[in-house]
């Protein structure tokens, strides 16, 4: 992970995500523990709480198969939290160029080998 | 078509046999072994890293990316299949054509990985060393075993060094990245002074190839042209010469700072005559019977390389001018996109993935399940990547053109624009790389509409267009006449605009930032007015390249920023 | 700590020099810097070098005929400058005592580490030898010439791994 996308000010509110280590796809933790693939479902933290509870995000990071724990900060609106940097705003939608691939892209039924 | 589609050796690489195949095998056992241990836990995923980069093996923003070699960017019809196989079946049907002459597909999973190898070593395939601190893939002019001003097809030789520095057991743990380019033409054709080391080849006194070898060259956060280290490397000396510079920049290269880690800080640091002293003195003590590249050995993977079988030119050539006649798009499209042959009766043709508003070096599995189809019909199963993010057939009849250029108009691929500020180059940038500082995609697409008229492309004539999405320069927008550099303003994407790059032999310069950072669609408006200006201000014949170097960067700069 | 020797764990029965005290008796690994102690004391015991990854091979060149073992250290397991100094050890100086590697090192590097001239790596208390016999026994072909002058396979540059 890149130090740089875990900077945040010391006040405001910001969400927890990372990549799961089998498909590499990009979560969100929930209020309810779980690692949603949408970020709406996240669950906002004051930045004043955060540290902790990364903290022991990346300790259990393995036994989550997670990789690349980290935090982002968010503004909350009507319809979820936004991260405040482009990076994290194309994380969290998919890339700009494929509009199809949001997070909510589903794969084609497999198809048989040749 | 008087030759088989499939000769026995495939034409234009060397062709594996069944040790190379066991060892492929081999390689993807061991990666399953490796992902099985991360998964585990027995690996950390700072020990699995560098394991996996070796593999080509990435994590990105949006999931893990692969990146499969294909050596000196040559690869068969058969090939190029299964690369759209894995498209299909493992990603989302398309992939990425690097400045390397690789392929990058964007949404593998990992536990998906080791199939994907063992596919891709059916093909005779992998993706050894495409990243990671080793001995990357090396590269080769696009035109080789083709060009009419070719001297020697470097091919061989590359396929040489290929299999010397597959893991290596000295060179796998470098201070950094290692990559090397070879060019068998004296126009080169590689931007051989742009890598970490930089091989032309000719012929010898005694009609035996020597080299002219650059070191410390590369573009990243500190673009350095390469120096020369020997005018007239003989053959035989090649991989012990080799050998001498990596165990010199191993030992002495930085670990203490990755941004100063590459070869060149070290050549700049000591100075290039201490360099020199070092590796010869490293060249002199070692045991060069051991590393000789004997002529034995030449022959022998030279013999594993697949010639083509020409057919006599016939009326090839009058056909094709009677069609260029009858059609001025074709004509066109001749022009630009075709490129002399050294047989008569054929050309090379570069197939340009960059149309109007497309995603520069993006294919899709059926373009490329049609690009082999018609590597088999036209140019004896052949297909090679460009650094420039195109493809060629290198080898076809020139009265198979009319056809060709008709099926590859109907399929997406017949822009006319090869050389032209439409044919950008441009790395996947923000919308899929974890380093990147900003999208380089949508501002490529953006340009390359704006500029989309054949007239007006051919007005403005030859000009290289380079996009990276951050400083680490994979886009090489400092080897471009107009180069783009995405920038970070505080969590919002920018650009700076770099004017007077060139990576060719004799004029090989690197672009100077103009000015500060704007916004994407202030940058396209930018650079069409220094365009205006370059139209306005050259002299008769004169290229921008040239009108660059003769005016210097101020009134481009001036147009630049003129409203914005 | 215990070695890995061909496949096997064994006991390690050299000792380390620690810092600020006389060098023990028996055979004793000592750093670059107290060779010349090493070479001047009496008694018993083989005398070995503990290499840091900056250290210069070419220093051990006029005391190399006294040593018995040479240690190649790497800080971390990406950093690879032991293979260079492993390697220069064998072909520039001859050296034909033991070469082992200590530091942060990973089974997947183990077959490198033996062509570089290495006999042996210091391994961590329990480790699975098995593992490490696996990554020896990965691959039956090399693509360049090493120091270990493995047979010829086929054509050009490639080598029998045994």
């Amino acid at each position: 992970m890149d130090r740089r996308n875990n900077r945040r000010d010391a006040e405001g509110s910001s969400v927890i995500t990372a990549n799961r280590l089998l498909d590499g796809r990009i979560v969100w933790l929930a209020a309810d523990g779980e690692w949603s693939p949408f970020i709406r479902h996240a669950h906002v933290y004051s930045n004043a709480d955060i540290e902790d509870a990364l903290k022991q995000q990346i300790a259990s990071a393995q036994d989550n198969e997670l990789v690349g724990v980290y935090g982002v900060q968010v503004t909350v609106t009507a319809s979820g939290p936004v991260p405040i940097t482009s990076r994290e705003r194309i994380r969290a939608g998919g890339p700009s160029v494929h509009p199809d691939f949001t997070p909510e892209w589903q794969e084609h039924p497999a198809v048989s080998p040749a | 078509m008087s030759h088989a589609p499939h000769s026995p050796l495939p034409v234009g690489h060397y062709a594996y046999d069944e040790v190379d195949r066991t060892f492929l095998k081999q390689r993807v056992a061991q990666f399953r072994d490796q992902v099985e241990r991360r998964i585990s836990g027995a690996l950390t995923e700072e020990e699995f890293k560098p394991l996996r980069l070796m593999n080509g093996l990435y994590l990105q923003l949006h999931a893990y990316m692969l990146r499969v070699a294909i050596p000196y960017g040559i690869l068969n019809s058969g090939q190029m299949r299964a690369l759209a196989q894995i498209a299909q079946r493992y990603d989302r049907d398309y992939g990425h054509f690097t400045t390397r002459q690789n392929i990058q597909f964007n949404w593998i999973r990992l536990e998906d990985t080791p199939d994907i190898l063992a596919l891709l070593a059916d093909a005779d395939m992998h993706a050894i060393q495409t990243s990671g601190n080793c001995i990357r893939n090396v590269t080769a002019d696009q035109f080789a075993g083709a060009a009419a001003d070719e001297v020697l097809d470097p091919r061989v030789h590359a396929e040489i060094l290929r299999q010397w520095s597959t893991l290596h057991p000295e060179f796998t743990f470098l201070p950094r990245k290692f990559k090397i380019a070879i060019s068998g033409s004296p126009q080169d054709r590689v931007a051989a002074r742009f890598h970490d080391i930089g091989l032309m080849a000719r012929n010898g006194e005694n009609g035996r190839p020597v080299f002219e070898v650059y070191v410390g060259g590369g573009l990243g956060r500190t673009p350095i042209v390469g120096v020369k280290l020997r005018d007239d490397l003989p053959e035989e000396d090649l991989i012990a010469y080799l050998e001498a510079i990596l165990r010199v920049y191993n030992e002495f290269g930085r670990r203490d700072n990755i941004y100063k880690a590459r070869i060149k800080i070290l050549v700049q640091a000591l100075g290039v005559d201490e360099f020199r002293d070092r590796v010869n003195a490293e060249f002199v003590a070692m045991d060069r019977a051991r590393y000789r590249l004997d002529e034995r050995i030449v022959a022998a993977i030279r013999a594993r390389f697949g010639v083509p079988d020409f057919d006599p030119a016939g009326q090839a050539a009058e056909k094709l001018a009677q069609q260029r006649k009858a059609d001025r798009a074709f004509d066109f499209w001749v022009r630009t996109n075709t490129h002399a042959h050294k047989q008569p009766g054929y050309v090379s043709v570069t197939i340009s993935c960059k149309p109007a508003g497309g995603i520069p070096g993006d294919v899709t599995s059926s373009q490329m399940n049609l690009l082999a189809d018609l590597a088999d019909q036209l140019s004896f199963g052949e297909l090679r990547i460009t650094h420039l993010q195109n493809v060629v057939l290198g080898h076809v009849r020139q009265d198979k053109l009319y056809g060709l250029w008709q099926t590859l108009e109907q399929n997406g691929l017949g822009t006319a624009n090869v050389g032209f500020i439409t044919d950008i180059v441009a790395c996947p940038g923000l919308d899929y790389c974890a380093l990147a500082n900003a999208r380089s995609i949508p501002i490529a697409q953006k340009l390359s509409e704006r500029f989309a008229s054949p007239d007006l492309q051919r007005e403005i004539g030859p000009l290289r267009l380079n996009i990276s999405g951050c400083i680490n320069a994979c886009g090489h927008h400092h080897a471009g006449h107009i180069g783009i550099l995405g920038v970070d303003k505080r969590g919002e994407e920018a650009f700076q605009i770099t004017l007077g790059g060139a990576a060719d032999q004799d004029t090989v310069s690197i672009g100077q930032i103009i000015g500060a950072a704007m916004s994407e669609d202030e940058t396209v408006d930018a650079i069409a007015r220094i365009i205006d200006t370059y139209l306005a201000r050259r002299t008769a014949g004169e290229q921008f390249i040239e009108t660059c170097r003769r005016l210097g960067t101020a009134p481009f700069k001036d147009a630049a920023y003129a409203t914005a | 700590m215990p070695l890995l020797e061909n496949g096997q764990i064994k006991d390690d029965n050299w000792q380390i020099a620690i810092e600020g005290e006389s060098l023990p008796s028996g055979d004793v690994l000592v750093p670059l810097a107290r060779l010349a102690e090493g070479l001047g004391r009496n008694g018993d015991g083989r005398l070995g070098v503990l290499l840091n990854a900056g250290d210069q091979v070419e220093d051990l060149r006029v005391a190399l005929p006294r040593l018995s073992c040479v240690q190649v250290t790497f800080p971390i397991f990406r950093d690879g400058r032991g293979f260079t100094q492993a390697r220069a050890l064998r072909e520039h100086l001859h050296f034909k005592g033991e070469i082992r590697a200590g530091g942060h090192i990973l089974p997947d590097q183990y077959e490198f580490l033996l062509r570089c001239g290495v006999n042996s790596v210091v391994v961590p208390e329990g480790v699975d030898a098995s593992v490490w016999q696996k990554a020896h026994e990965a691959f039956t072909v090399a693509y360049q010439p090493a120091v270990l002058n493995e047979q010829p396979e086929g054509f050009a540059f490639r080598r029998k791994l045994l």
